[in-house]
């Protein structure tokens, strides 16, 4: 979010509330401020086609609101009947004109002279995970099995703080170059990768999955992706080539000890 | 309280704000630093430089005299800031009494900092404005000085005493590429070269200086910034190869590409799959390509310390899983420096790549390899880190050349080649890279590699965007007359 530019665009339209203006100077502020925020308010900036498919949406919902009302709608329709015939506006007229085929003409200039782009290719972040996994010939079941140290928290915390210090190392010894020592996705190599190494601290992430989920993720890494994951392409490595099941369940009791996220609970089926 | 008491307590703080860093430290540094501070610890292995060793009382980020213990904040500034391109991450997000606190315990591991803590900074003057004429003359001093023997003639780490380097901890090190100023620990600004210069590093072997008069201390500031293009990498997302219309001729080298943009890539240590490689010694690879209605050329190049010509390598090489014994040095004669460039065997059909380590059964993988100690390419088939196959030399032709601290290398091949991969004009073709550096005994699958990256081959003539233009000029137009028409034929003197 860039506060800079979002905060005089909402006293702009809270200020809007207190004065009489007529509907098409209401439509037309309303159409620039929402362009303005979606163009400069976030960070990082959407790509253009988004910003253009959101205002299309935009002016389609600024025209039915028009319409709701016949007054509006005979207002606007009035005027635009007088800019188009009423000899008065016939310089103005004239002008419109003349320059929307000009400014047509230059977005093509300016399209042309513009770099080509590398094609973008979209990825799922989270996909679908298989329903089990065969890890070193044992069968892990990703839909109704649980971390099995889990409990451990509850009934012998010793031994679960035993199980996070090896998560602990775990991590450190193999996550922390990409995933970054504070998890945030910015260890030390993480700026060479595209896709970057996701952000554990970050509310979508971890946050929203189940541990078997991860477990999944870790042990098969980006092989495992499906295609629409791009998996020829994440640095994720499939750590069942180097850590044991236990090292597994460990690092991933350690993400959440250090995050303070809590994973997400089994979907009850009724 | 008595005076001396408190003024104990302003540089070592209170019970309380120690305990306070504690908390912080034993959660978010101790994995590194070590529980002690001694850094006995999990991560030490894997990090070059290690993590410091705070029983030690040597500090890098000073602005104390060689020798002296650092400030207070020059320790909040480390911390904050971290070490670019070490472990050592930036710490943003704390508060400066977080700042401090850790800054107060970190101190408690080493019992100097209360007899000896109490350190003035020196005057570290405000930069002067940066001039040509001053970084000319600088030259002269970075000579006298002797800062080539370790940095090399052009500041690319590559001088002659450069590869026997070693840190406090008996670790080897490297003198920074000065061209690389993103990489240097304490910043890359004009004040940061000159406070680096004058405190120097301690703990590694970046000397302190004391250059006089001030003027030619400014001048040795402006000559080494001067050697740097920016203070932050411009990483580029894909080469753009310039068509040209001579033939390709080979001998003539780097001219060939003076025409066309370099584009600079990031590397980063192999550490997915066994023969992992956690400090490699390369963390850069420039390109730059042209090709011609037949042939296309891609010249590579990066800054290394030492041209490994001895030895040989090869991807098909074993290398140990993982091998903390041989870190940073004793290379050069086992091991030769190699490079790869790395490319879907058929040009893909949407966005589908080849696995981009080595390729994967699905999809192969076209490895371009020169050993630097031979002079023709290699060709590979990859399948997959286990499955590369040597395939001949592909219709490669290579060239390749050290000089100051850079491998320049350059591939040659024929745009089309039957049921592969061919190079068309306006296609954007994936591309990746791998270096060995044979000083840091890379080989096989312990390498530098960047990720999926693309060549583009700009079209030799660009359309005119004239008729186009003309086009959706004239249709606007049309439109915009046949409303104002029909207004004025239904509503004429109506409204
Ligand atoms: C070489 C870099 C690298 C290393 C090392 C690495 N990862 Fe990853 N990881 C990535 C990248 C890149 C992604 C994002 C792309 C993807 O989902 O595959 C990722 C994604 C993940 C995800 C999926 C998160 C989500 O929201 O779906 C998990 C879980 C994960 N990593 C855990 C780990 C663990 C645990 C380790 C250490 C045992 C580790 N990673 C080591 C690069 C790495
Ligand atoms: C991922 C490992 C890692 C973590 C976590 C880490 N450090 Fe470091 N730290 C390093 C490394 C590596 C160096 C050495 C850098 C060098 O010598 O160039 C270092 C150096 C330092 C230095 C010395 C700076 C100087 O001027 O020489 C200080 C102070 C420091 N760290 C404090 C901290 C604090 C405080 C934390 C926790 C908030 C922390 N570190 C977390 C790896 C780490
Ligand atoms: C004995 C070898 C040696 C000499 C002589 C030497 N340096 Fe260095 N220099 C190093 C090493 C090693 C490093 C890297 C230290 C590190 O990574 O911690 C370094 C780092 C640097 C850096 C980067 C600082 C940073 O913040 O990372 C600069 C700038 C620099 N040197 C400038 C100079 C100048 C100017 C001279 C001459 C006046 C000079 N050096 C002489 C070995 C040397």
């Amino acid at each position: 979010m860039n506060y800079l530019v979002l905060t005089p665009i909402v006293v702009v339209m809270i200020a809007l509330r207190f004065t009489r203006l007529n509907i098409l100077g209401w439509l037309a502020v309303w159409w620039i401020a929402t362009y303005l925020a979606i163009s400069y308010g976030i960070n990082p900036p959407l790509p253009s086609s988004i910003v253009g498919m959101f205002m299309g949406i935009v002016t389609l919902a600024l025209l039915a609101y028009l319409t709701v009302r016949t007054d509006d709608m005979n207002f606007v329709k009035r005027a635009a009947i007088r800019f188009l015939t009423d000899k008065k506006y016939t310089l103005p007229l004239a002008v419109t004109v003349i320059a929307l085929p000009l400014l047509a003409a230059f977005n093509v200039y300016l399209s042309a002279a513009k770099a080509p782009q590398p094609p973008a290719a979209g990825r799922t972040i989270h996909p679908p995970p298989p329903t089990e996994i065969t890890f070193k010939g044992k069968k892990i079941d990703l839909v109704n099995g649980v971390n099995p140290y889990r409990e451990l928290q509850a009934r012998d915390p010793e031994a679960f703080r035993a199980h996070l210090a090896n998560g602990r190392k775990v991590y450190f010894q193999n996550c922390a170059f990409c995933h970054g020592d504070n998890m945030e996705g910015k260890g030390i190599f993480a700026h060479a990768f595209d896709p970057i190494p996701a952000n554990f601290q970050d509310p979508t992430t971890i946050a929203m999955l189940q541990e078997t989920y991860l477990f999944w993720r870790i042990a098969r890494g980006a092989p495992g992706l499906p295609e629409e994951s791009t998996p020829w392409a994440s640095a994720m490595p499939a750590w069942e080539n180097f850590l044991s099941e236990e090292e597994i369940w460990d690092v991933i009791l350690f993400m959440y000890e250090y995050t303070g996220h809590k994973p997400r609970e089994k979907e009850e089926v009724h | 309280m008595p005076a001396m008491l408190l003024a104990q307590e302003k540089i070592l703080g209170t019970e309380a704000q120690r305990e306070a860093g504690k908390k912080i430290y034993d959660q978010k540094c101790a994995q590194c630093h070590g529980e002690q501070g001694d850094a006995n610890s999990v991560a030490t292995p894997f990090f070059r430089p290690q993590p410091r060793n705070f029983t030690s009382g040597i500090f890098k980020f000073r602005t104390t005299a060689s020798g002296e213990l650092p400030t207070h904040e020059d320790l909040k500034r480390s911390i904050k800031n971290g070490m670019p391109y070490t472990g050592m991450p930036p710490w943003p997000e704390f508060s400066d009494r977080q700042l401090s606190d850790l800054a107060f315990y970190i101190k408690s591991f080493y019992p100097d900092f209360g007899e000896y803590g109490d350190v003035q900074p020196l005057a570290l003057p405000k930069p002067p404005a940066y001039s040509d004429a001053s970084a000319e003359r600088g030259r002269a001093i970075y000579e006298e000085n002797k800062c080539l023997d370790c940095h090399g003639n052009l500041g690319r780490g590559d001088g002659k005493s450069a590869p026997t380097l070693k840190d406090q901890w008996n670790q080897p090190i490297r003198a920074a590429d000065l061209s690389k100023r993103w990489t240097f620990r304490g910043g890359p600004t004009r004040a940061d070269i000159f406070r680096t210069f004058t405190t120097g590093l301690d703990g590694s072997p970046m000397p302190s200086y004391n250059i006089q008069p001030p003027e030619d201390q400014w001048a040795l500031v402006d000559y080494v910034y001067s050697l740097g293009q920016s203070d932050q990498p411009n990483y580029a997302t894909m080469a753009a190869a310039k068509g040209i219309s001579e033939p390709i001729d080979l001998s003539r080298g780097k001219a060939l590409f003076d025409n066309a943009e370099a584009a600079l890539f990031p590397l980063a240590g192999q550490v997915i799959e066994p023969g992992r490689e956690f400090y490699p010694g390369v963390n850069a690879i420039e390109a730059r390509a042209v090709y011609n209605a037949d042939e296309i050329a891609i010249m590579l190049t990066w800054h290394t310390m030492t041209a490994d010509t001895l030895g040989h390598n090869s991807p098909l090489l074993p290398a140990p899983p993982f091998d903390p014994q041989a870190p940073l040095a004793q290379g050069g004669e086992e091991f030769s420096d190699a490079v790869a460039v790395l490319l879907p065997s058929k040009t893909p059909e949407g966005v589908e790549k080849p696995y981009f380590m080595f390729g994967d059964s699905k999809n192969a993988m076209d490895i371009w390899f020169a050993d630097l100690a031979k002079d023709s390419a290699e060709f590979f088939i990859g399948r997959g880190s286990k499955s590369i196959e040597p395939a001949g030399n592909g219709g490669l032709s290579l060239v390749s050349h050290y000089e100051e601290g850079e491998w320049s290398v350059i591939f040659k091949r024929s745009r089309v080649r039957e049921g592969g991969l061919s190079f068309e004009e306006g296609a954007f073709v994936p591309v990746a890279f791998t270096i060995w550096d044979g000083f840091n005994r890379e080989r096989g699958n312990k390498r530098g590699l960047t990720s999926w990256y693309y060549l583009y081959l700009e079209p030799m003539h660009k359309e005119s965007p004239l008729a186009p233009m003309t086009k959706s000029g004239l249709l606007t137009l049309v439109v915009l007359l046949g409303i104002v028409a029909f207004a004025r034929i239904k509503y004429s003197g109506k409204a």
